[in-house]
């Protein structure tokens, strides 16, 4: 057996890497790890790694981690000699393309951070980049100015390219794992053959959300007030002396759900997977009608929600697939509808992108609402950071919460504070 | 321990395992740390303690979790009822001082599983099963017990464990554990097993059955668990049972039939049963295989 302190350095630093990777690692875990590695050497490379994966991640998703950056850190010789090599040659590319720009009469104009990055593009960018100069020769003396701007716009695309490759590269990580690269994808990209997965994901975290519903239900559960039969038969185990006191249990009172789902042309992927996700969280609601609109509103049977081919089918027979998007008209068939649906006890929820014909009169509709219900949470499929440039979104998300759902990591977050 | 020596003891007890399941076994062992053991349910989680413990000869103390677990059903009790017949008994007793003390010995207090595990002279094997079905206190509670492997009892003080004993945890993942807790165990992560994984198990439990009957159910199982429709799996267990029932009746071939007559030994709500036919067809046109082939 070796002396664990031989492994102590290097895992000091392979810990740190962790620890910049976002895992909690602490030092009773590398001492762990040195007196594991004695024991077991370093000579069968999967055994140590699923060694050090035990010690170190302490989740499925800190092990997908874990193994990227292990495979970071612990390279074997042959591709330690292969990534130099690769680095090698690809800087003498680079130095080849920087000389080669240099000579070139038509690129000697070029800023030198214009012409690092021209140097740094691959040569097919390159190769397209002469020939648009060679054909616009001319020009570029007719309106210099134009032109500039030009070049400008196409290093700007190939430097945001760049950057596109670099990021996927990063979540290369989540992409190995079908179920992490699913959580995190705009659901809007699923393809048919990532449904499947996708409701078996649904069902695993409604379940998870459920389990932790119920525990927050439970926790501090007591009303303050004395039950006295409980507490009198607990005393008779010890005599007839009240040795512990039992307390009447809390009144869980639930709320009521109203969905008002979009179900128009782009929405339907994500009204299908939103609506699965709320039909599950049996936590979440005591009750809850659903709503689908698009132009006319009506109200949809819970049987038909249940499974994704009912669902279509169901929605393409009462005849709102496809159509325009009216907002408004929904919002007022909700408040006048007798007997009432939107009452304080009512939770409305609203999934919609905020598309609608009629923008001013689906405002009104809203604040109506909001006299009429308890609460307005509103699912927004679109990503935050498209926001600020859409003006409904802007309108609508002063008048009620708006929640960014474009994932289904966000669609369980935003289901977890339907109870908040 | 070392691996040859935990896969030897592991291949006596006939279980089926992969080179992960075994480093991590032994690196647990190795370390005496807590195993953290998460997956869907019926994947094996709680069957790996089960085989711990005859592996490694000792004892299994079971503490199955559930909402509302405490201290006194996990840990310790008073034996109030005793405890009162003997203040009865000593009433006339002067010293109060030695009454007092004498009812908080060892004679009165009752042990639970947590207590039994670390105060067996011969370590055993601890399963704190379904771990994410207690509260997040108790979880608090296990702390202490987890990385000092002492507990505290406030009338009689610190009780260190006289044997370590080799803990498991199992957790569904219906509620996220925390990191507190994490952090003091080695953890594990499995799935559904695969399909030479499932036959490897029916051949190793079933012996007797025909081979291309466990082939034919293992087949039909995975094709079960891949159906979207289906609302609750079949586990391994449920496996071996319709194997197993499969074969008392005589049954040969798993044609729909037998299917029909059998599905609720691996499926157990009307709902999936009705649609089992459906969800086992395999998709041979050319075969002639009636959609239960295994090829």
């Amino acid at each position: 057996m070796t002396d664990p302190a031989v492994y102590s350095e290097k895992l000091s630093a392979f810990s740190r890497m962790l620890r910049l990777e976002g895992l909690n690692v602490s030092p009773k875990e590398t001492m762990d790890a040195c007196q594991i590695l004695a024991v077991l050497g370093f000579e069968d490379k999967s055994l140590v790694k699923t060694a050090l994966r035990t010690i170190y991640a302490k989740s499925k998703e800190e092990q997908i981690l874990f193994d990227q950056v292990f495979d970071g850190f612990f390279l074997s010789e042959e591709a330690m000699r292969a990534q130099a090599k690769e680095a090698a040659h690809k800087d003498a590319q680079v130095a080849q393309a920087r000389q080669e720009a240099m000579e070139n009469v038509q690129l000697r104009e070029f800023t030198p951070e214009q012409l690092e990055t021209y140097a740094t593009m691959p040569e097919e960018a390159r190769e397209k980049l002469r020939q648009f100069l060679e054909k616009y020769k001319d020009s570029s003396q007719r309106s210099p100015e134009l032109y500039a701007n030009f070049i400008h716009s196409v290093f700007a695309k190939a430097l945001l390219e760049q950057q596109i490759q670099m990021e996927e590269a990063g979540s290369g990580g989540m992409a190995k794992d079908p179920e992490l690269g699913l959580m995190y994808r705009d659901i809007s990209q699923f393809k048919d053959t990532d449904i499947p997965k996708a409701i078996t994901i649904i069902q695993s975290i409604s379940r998870q959300i459920n389990g932790e519903l119920s525990a927050k239900r439970n926790k501090g559960a007591h009303s303050g007030k004395l039950d006295f039969r409980r507490t009198i038969r607990k005393g008779l185990e010890t005599g007839g002396s009240l040795y512990r006191l039992s307390y009447k249990r809390k009144r869980n009172r639930r709320k009521h759900l109203v969905v008002l789902c979009d179900v128009s042309g782009s929405m339907i992927q994500f009204s299908e997977f939103a609506l699965r996700f709320i039909q599950l969280l049996n936590q979440a609601s005591e009750s809850s009608r659903v709503f689908l609109f698009s132009e006319t509103v009506f109200e949809a049977d819970a049987f038909n929600l249940q499974n994704m081919d009912l669902f279509r089918n169901y929605v393409k027979d009462c005849g709102v697939y496809g159509k325009g998007t009216d907002l408004g008209s929904a919002l007022e068939h909700l408040c006048s509808a007798k007997p009432a649906i939107l009452n304080p006890s009512t939770t409305l929820l609203i999934l919609s992108d905020t598309k609608t014909i009629d923008q001013d009169r689906a405002t009104l509709a809203l604040l109506q609402a909001k006299q009429l219900a308890g609460r307005i949470l509103w699912l927004n499929p679109l990503p935050e950071s498209h926001w600020h440039h859409i003006r409904s979104v802007q309108t609508f998300s002063s008048v009620c919460s708006m929640v960014s759902c474009s994932t289904l990591h966000s669609l369980a977050d935003a289901c977890r504070k339907l109870t908040l | 321990m070392n691996i040859e020596t935990l896969k030897q003891k592991l291949d006596a007890e006939k279980y089926v395992y992969d080179d992960t399941l075994l480093t991590v076994l032994s690196v647990a062992l190795q370390l005496g740390r807590p195993l953290l053991v998460e997956g869907a349910a019926g994947v094996g989680k709680t069957e790996i303690a089960k085989v711990m413990a005859a592996a490694l000869d000792r004892d299994l103390v079971r503490l199955q979790c559930y909402e509302g677990l405490d201290e006194s059903k996990a840990l310790y009790e008073w034996n109030y009822q005793k405890q009162l017949l003997s203040i009865q008994v000593n009433m006339g007793t002067t010293d109060s001082d030695t009454l007092t003390k004498s009812l908080f010995g060892n004679e009165y207090l009752l042990e639970r599983p947590l207590l039994q595990s670390i105060r067996s002279e011969k370590p055993v094997v601890l399963l704190i099963d379904e771990i994410d079905k207690a509260d997040e206190e108790f979880e608090a509670f296990l702390l202490e017990l987890l990385s000092e492997m002492q507990v505290t009892i406030p009338e009689v003080g610190t009780i260190k464990a006289k044997s370590v004993p080799f803990v498991v945890l199992t957790s569904n993942r219906a509620r996220p554990l925390s990191e507190a807790l994490r952090r003091r165990c080695a953890y594990l992560h499995i799935d559904y097993p695969d399909m030479d994984k499932e036959l490897q198990i029916l051949r190793k439990k079933l012996p007797h059955v025909d081979d291309r009957l466990c082939a034919q159910v293992a087949l039909a199982v995975q094709k079960l668990r891949s159906a979207e429709a289906i609302l609750k799996k079949p586990s391994i267990a449920e496996t071996l049972d319709w194997a197993a029932a499969l074969d008392a009746l005589g049954i040969r071939e798993l044609t729909p039939d037998a299917l029909r007559q059998t599905a609720g030994f691996v499926l157990k709500n009307n709902e999936d049963i009705a649609i089992a036919g459906e969800a086992v067809q395999c998709d041979h046109d050319h075969c002639h295989c009636g959609g239960h082939c295994h090829d």
